[in-house]
C-alpha cells in the first residue's frame, strides 16, 4: 500500500493511543514513539508497529505515537485505521493484509 | 462515570460563538488571542466546560474550566484540538500556554521550547528546533565577536545597509536573519534578495533564512501587528529568551545589532527589553551585548522601511531614490503596480 497523504488515528486518553501518519521519501519506517509505558514495553510497541506495517506492505513513512498504554489489539487498530486514511484507502480495505 | 461533553468546531467569523468563548476564557484569567482561525469547544448542557484555538501551525487559548479539571477533559480536548489542526495540514505545530500545565502538555507529545518569567511558554511537538539547532552549528565561525542581526527589511533600506556595514566592521563574523514570515508588505522572498544584493560587498556575513524561532507568528505573534501598538510584551521577552538561550549558543553570537527606534515607541520597547534579557548576566547563558546604532538620516529624518512604504504609496520616487540602495530602487520602480 502507498501512502499518499498524511493521516491521524486514536486519541490521547488513557488506554488508548494518538498515531500520526506521514509519508517520506526514504524507503524507510522511521519511527518516533513517546508511551507512559515505555521503559517496560517500547521495545514490544515499536516491534507491533513495524510487524503491522510489513504486512500492510507499507514504507516510506514516519510514525509518530502517543502511546497512553493501550493494549496490543488497539494500537494496532488505530494503526491500521490511520494507514488506511493514509492510503486513501479507508473506505475500501484489502482485508487480506489486516 | 459516562461523560456527555460534546465538542464542536467553528472559526472566528462566528460572532456570537465567538464572544462565548471570550467570556469563558476571562473567567479563567485567560486573553482571547485575535489570530485564531478555528475554535474547539466543549460543552456539557449548553455551558463551555472547555476551549482552545488553531492559528496557523499554533495552540493556543487552551482552557478548562476550575471546576472541571482533575477530569481529564484537557486530553479530549487536545485530541479534538490536535485533529483540527491536522485535517487543516498542520502537521508540525506549536502551543502556547502557561508554564504551570507543562506536564498536561508534555502528556500530550508536548516539549518545552522556552517560558518566560514564570508567566508564558512555548511548546512544539515536533524535533524542529533540535534539527535547526545542528543546522546552526554546521554555520557557526571563529572568532572573538561574533555578531547577530535580525531584520525584516521590508523593504532593506540605505538605513538597513548601515546597520549592516557597521555591524560587519565591528564584527569577526555576522550573523543576519531575515525574519521569515510573509506577514510584511514585501515577501520573503524579495526581501531576502534585496538583503542579499545591498550586502553583497561585504565578505563576513551570513545571511540566515529566518525560522519559526526567529520573530514568527510562533514566537511573537504580535509582532506583526505592531503597527496598532498591540504589541505584547511577554511574547517580546519569550522571543528573546528563545534567541539568548536557544540558538545564539549554538552559533556562539557575542553580540546582537539593532539600530536606535526614534518613532516607534513599541520597537523602542523591544530594544530595551533586547538590552536587559539578553545581557543579563544572571541567567545561565553567555550573556550577548547588545549593540544600538543610531539611524541615519536623511533630511533630518531618520531612514526607515515604514518611510519607503510611505513615499511609494505618495509616489515620491525622488526622494525614495536617495533613501535606498540602487538594488532596492531597482526592485521597487519594477513592482511599482505593487498595491501596497
Amino acid at each position: 500500500m502507498k501512502v499518499v497523504n498524511s493521516a491521524h488515528a486514536g486519541t490521547l486518553e488513557s488506554s488508548d493511543a494518538y498515531i500520526q501518519i506521514n509519508p517520506i521519501n526514504e524507503d524507510i519506517v522511521e519511527i518516533e514513539l513517546e508511551s507512559s509505558v515505555e521503559e517496560l514495553y517500547g521495545e514490544m510497541i515499536e516491534e507491533l508497529i513495524r510487524e503491522t506495517l510489513k504486512q500492510m506492505e507499507v514504507s516510506h513513512v514516519h510514525v509518530k505515537i502517543q502511546d497512553k498504554g493501550a493494549l496490543d489489539l488497539v494500537l494496532k487498530a488505530r494503526l491500521q485505521a490511520a494507514v488506511l486514511r493514509a492510503c486513501q484507502l479507508s473506505r475500501n480495505p484489502d482485508w487480506s493484509l489486516l | 462515570m459516562e461523560s456527555s461533553i460534546e465538542f464542536s468546531q467553528f472559526n472566528s467569523t462566528n460572532v456570537r460563538r465567538v464572544r462565548r468563548v471570550k467570556e469563558f476564557l476571562k473567567k479563567n484569567q485567560l486573553e482571547l488571542s485575535t489570530d485564531i482561525e478555528l475554535f474547539v469547544v466543549g460543552k456539557e448542557d449548553d455551558n463551555i466546560i472547555a476551549c482552545g484555538g488553531v492559528a496557523g501551525k499554533v495552540l493556543k487559548s487552551i482552557a478548562v474550566a476550575k471546576e472541571r479539571r482533575g477530569e481529564g477533559i484537557i486530553l479530549k480536548l487536545m485530541t479534538e484540538l490536535l485533529n483540527a489542526a491536522y485535517n487543516n495540514n498542520q502537521n508540525e505545530l506549536f502551543l502556547f500556554s502557561t508554564p504551570n500545565n507543562i506536564e498536561f502538555f508534555r502528556d500530550c507529545g508536548f516539549h518545552l521550547i522556552e517560558e518566560c518569567d514564570g508567566e508564558v511558554m512555548l511548546m512544539e511537538n515536533s524535533k524542529n528546533l533540535q534539527n535547526y539547532q545542528k543546522k546552526l552549528t554546521k554555520l557557526k565561525k571563529d572568532g572573538d565577536v561574533i555578531g547577530s542581526i535580525v531584520m525584516n527589511a521590508n523593504p532593506f533600506t540605505l538605513g538597513h545597509r548601515y546597520l549592516v556595514e557597521e555591524a560587519s566592521k565591528r564584527s569577526d563574523w555576522l550573523h543576519l536573519f531575515v525574519v521569515r514570515e510573509d506577514a510584511s508588505e514585501f515577501k520573503f522572498a524579495d526581501r531576502i534578495e534585496l538583503i542579499k544584493k545591498g550586502t553583497s560587498h561585504l565578505k563576513n556575513v551570513t545571511i540566515h533564512e529566518g525560522s519559526d524561532y526567529i520573530i514568527s507568528k510562533a514566537t511573537f505573534p504580535t509582532y506583526f501587528i505592531k503597527d496598532k501598538g498591540m504589541i505584547n510584551e511577554l511574547h517580546a521577552k519569550l522571543d528573546l529568551n528563545i534567541f539568548r538561550n536557544q540558538l545564539a549558543p549554538y552559533l556562539g553570537i557575542t553580540h546582537r545589532f539593532v539600530g536606535t527606534e526614534p518613532y516607534c515607541k513599541v520597537t523602542n520597547n523591544y530594544n530595551q527589553n533586547m538590552k536587559k534579557i539578553l545581557a543579563d548576566k544572571q541567567s545561565k547563558f553567555q550573556p550577548i551585548e547588545v549593540v544600538e546604532i543610531p539611524r541615519i538620516e536623511f533630511e533630518n529624518q531618520a531612514i526607515s522601511a515604514s518611510r519607503v512604504r510611505k513615499l511609494l504609496q505618495e509616489k515620491n520616487y525622488e526622494e525614495l531614490k536617495s533613501i535606498v540602495p540602487p538594488s532596492t530602487y531597482e526592485f521597487l520602480i519594477k513592482n511599482r503596480t505593487l498595491s501596497l
